[in-house]
């Protein structure tokens, strides 16, 4: 249960990763001993023919490059920043809304914001190819402590609207979609409403108590046909309120992206909150600044969405742009059960696939089959262990049997 | 402090597979207890013996179909080294389940021997040759009950059931059944669990609500048995279709079938236009071993066939969409339709007589 609302902005040092999941390799543009400002490139990353920024987020020295754990749970290189006093910042000047669209575009690239959220069906923020569709999620949940008020979304309800109409503008898009949960405060609602109602955005409720994969089923109502687990296949770019948000202040005030909110939840801690964070961040720091663990044990360290999100094998990496939430919780045993077929996740799949009937496939080595049975439309949203009343992570069968096919 | 990299979703819903067998173990135990206690009021043939007797047997039966299916798995269990699990009784809820369900399924009058072997066949032929809970292809306790009703036809000896009677009466006889007796359970029954049918009505809804059995089987079970019933009832007694229905439904393990045998998960399909295939093809499997066939009391026959299926039926299914979901109901809905016409003209023996006023219906319309 989130409880306070907290600001670790002032680090010591951060330990910024320069490769991530997509862009894996990367050319440094300091060295040791170099004075970098905050905002400042200190490192480009390529993937393929794409290279996108890697910013200092906070000013003072580069103190040395070291391997480390990264929270995609791999070891990579990261960049080694110690603080002087100065609080500057590298800004860039504010545009208006009669700018081209590849002066947006060049801006949100700039401010190191392709990358924000790398869950689920959530794409990069990229323009490479053409966008037809522009899909923003406000909702915010971190199972199993759901108690978001959303205070974000409402504060910053106009920025929101704004940078999703930037987004729109950018991608030369058609239509523009923000999700909203039938359950939010109704506030919340009536500020998002005020700031959509002029700007063409259409709002779609859901019903978050109903786990169902709600955002595939308005992906595939956007497109009406079979969507891909890159919905930029689909000419769609999806991505939260949190990243409009940051859009707008990079484009409208120029600010580069150096800190986001995230929320830090699980029973092993003592008091869970709503972190304003300076990206490069430890979580050991932070889990220090709020007062340790519960007490010893073995826990579970879990970063993003509690279906999709990524288990990770330390507290000791860096929090990153594409860091939402962190849940730190006591590990249960559960037993895993026989499966008895009872079809649950065949039900739930919202790529309407029969995960139950792979994992017989796999279990039984026949290619063939799995094949036969649409394994490569599998998106990994994690429903399918969700539901299991066996729980078996049926999740995981489905993806060796993606990786035997290929 | 350690980290563990086990169980990557960190949350999943309240279902247990556990708590799903639980709960069907209690709706068991209610029905056999029912079962036992119905046993007061109904009436024994003359000179037989006298009714505590009747209901010591019944409990008698269900106690040893339980004790018997427990102490061959754990044999088995010992023959394995896995015996420890047994000081749980989350390990005995299946083992019990299984024995309940042969001795339920068999009538008061069979001799223990044959429920021993019964139990000893379903148990070991049917589970754990397979592998044990969730790896069988046939549900075991049928398995067991068919063993027992072929090779011991002579001992195991019913009345005349309400359906053997409602067949005599398309025949030309007649009879009075009391609507009340048939509701409560007071009748010839063909199985122990063949009990009062509000007691199995309640346990349906309690089953359906935990979720542990599935409406698209039991429910299409039931739909199915009610359709194809009310056309055959229409077809050969014309306003008096409604007794011929609550026959069909109340008597004769229809609901008992729905609720512990069409929904067994494990021996059936999994997805959702195979599970409306099997639940319908047992239907009318069930209707047509009922009206065409000797052994009238056909459940266990027409559910073993649709195990059979099972495994093709999974085999077809690539993947589930609205569309095809809703062809399939359809195409169903009038498959169950055309069976009910045509099991109510068979009846009758005016199959020939309905074709030839088709042509001359299609020769109007022409």
């Amino acid at each position: 249960m989130i409880t306070e609302y907290r600001q670790y902005l002032d680090p010591k040092k951060v330990w910024i990763p320069l490769t991530d999941g997509t862009f894996k390799l990367a050319s440094v543009q300091v060295e040791q001993d170099d004075a970098v400002t905050a905002g400042q490139i200190v490192a480009y990353k390529y993937s393929g023919k794409l290279k996108t920024p890697v910013l200092a987020s906070i000013t003072g020295t580069v103190v040395g490059f070291e391997e480390r754990l990264d929270r995609f749970n791999k070891y990579v290189d990261h960049i080694v920043i110690e603080r002087s006093d100065s609080n500057q910042m590298i800004t860039h000047e504010g545009l208006d809304d009669d700018v081209p669209a590849a002066i947006i575009r060049q801006r949100i690239e700039d401010c190191g914001l392709r990358q924000f959220n790398v869950d689920g069906l959530y794409t990069d923020i990229a323009f490479e190819r053409p966008i037809k569709h522009i899909l923003v999620n406000a909702i915010y949940a971190n199972e199993p402590f759901i108690s978001t008020d959303y205070d974000f979304v409402k504060q910053h309800a106009e920025l929101i609207a704004d940078g999703i109409k930037l987004l729109q503008h950018a991608a030369h898009a058609e239509t523009a979609t923000l999700i909203v949960d039938k359950y939010m405060d109704e506030q919340t609602l009536e500020a998002l409403g005020k700031a959509t109602v002029d700007k063409g955005i259409e709002v779609v409720q859901v019903n978050t108590k109903h786990v169902n994969g709600w955002d595939y089923r308005i992906a595939k109502q956007l497109v009406g046909e079979t969507i891909s687990p890159n919905l930029i296949d689909n000419q769609i770019l999806y991505t939260s309120a949190y990243a409009a948000k940051h859009i707008h202040d990079a484009v409208r005030n120029g600010r580069p992206l150096i800190e986001r909110q995230v929320a830090i939840t699980g029973d092993a801690l003592r008091v869970n909150v709503l972190y304003d964070v300076r990206l490069g961040t430890r979580l050991e720091d932070l889990v220090d600044d709020l007062g340790g663990y519960d007490d010893g044990g073995t826990y579970m360290c879990h970063v993003g969405s509690f279906l999709s999100g990524e288990q990770v094998a330390a507290d000791s990496f860096s929090v990153t742009a594409t860091v939402d939430t962190i849940d730190v919780s006591a590990y249960r045993q559960e037993p895993e059960e026989v499966c008895i077929k009872c079809g649950e996740c065949n039900d739930i799949c919202p790529a309407g696939i029969l995960p139950q009937n792979i994992m017989d496939a796999e279990l039984r080595n026949v290619n063939a089959r799995i094949v036969d049975l649409h394994t490569d439309e599998c998106i990994e949203c994690g429903l399918c262990s969700y539901v299991c009343p066996s729980k078996i992570n049926v999740l995981e069968w489905v993806r060796r049997a993606k990786r035997r096919v290929g | 402090m350690e980290f563990t990299m086990k169980k990557p979703p960190i949350i999943s819903n309240q279902q247990r597979s556990y708590k799903r067998s639980l709960s069907l173990h209690i709706s068991l135990i209610i029905v056999s207890l029912t079962a036992i206690f119905t046993r007061a009021f109904i009436a024994v043939p003359e000179g037989e013996s006298w009714v505590p007797d009747q209901m010591f047997k019944t409990f008698l039966m269900l106690f040893t179909g339980a004790l018997v299916s427990v102490l061959i798995e754990l044999v088995y269990s010992i023959s394995e080294g896995t015996s420890q699990e047994f000081s749980e009784y989350r390990r005995l809820v299946d083992p019990i389940n299984t024995g309940l369900l042969i001795a339920l399924l068999l009538p008061t009058s069979t001799p223990m021997y044959v429920l021993i072997l019964a139990v000893a066949v379903g148990v070991y032929v049917g589970k754990i040759v397979f592998g044990g809970y969730g790896y069988y292809i046939f549900n075991p306790a049928l398995v067991g009950v068919l063993f027992a009703t072929i090779s011991f036809a002579t001992q195991i000896e019913y009345g005349d059931t309400p359906l053997v009677l409602l067949k005599q009466a398309i025949e030309g006889q007649s009879y009075n059944f009391e609507l009340i007796d048939l509701v409560l359970g007071n009748y010839v029954a063909v199985a122990i669990g063949s009990t009062s049918v509000i007691v199995l009505g309640g346990v349906f809804i309690y089953l359906s609500i935990t979720r542990v059995i599935d409406l698209r089987l039991s429910g299409t079970f039931v739909l199915a048995i009610l359709i194809i019933s009310a056309i055959v009832g229409f077809v050969n007694f014309g306003g008096a279709m409604w007794n011929y229905v609550f026959v069909n439904m109340i008597t004769g393990l229809t609901m008992f079938g729905a609720v512990f045998l069409v929904a067994e998960t494990v021996s059936s399909p999994t997805s959702r236009e195979a599970k409306l295939i099997y639940a319908v093809v047992i239907a009318i499997m069930t209707m047509m071993v009922r009206i065409l066939g000797t052994e009238v009391e056909g459940v266990v026959f027409a559910v073993l066939l649709g195990n059979m299926l099972a495994p093709f039926l999974n085999r077809t299914v690539t993947r589930s969409n609205k569309k095809l979901f809703i062809q399939t109901s359809v195409i169903l809905a009038v498959v169950v339709l055309l069976t009910g016409f045509v099991l109510g003209f068979i009846l009758q023996g005016r199959l020939i007589e309905a074709f030839d006023a088709m042509i001359q219906w299609g020769g109007m319309i022409a």
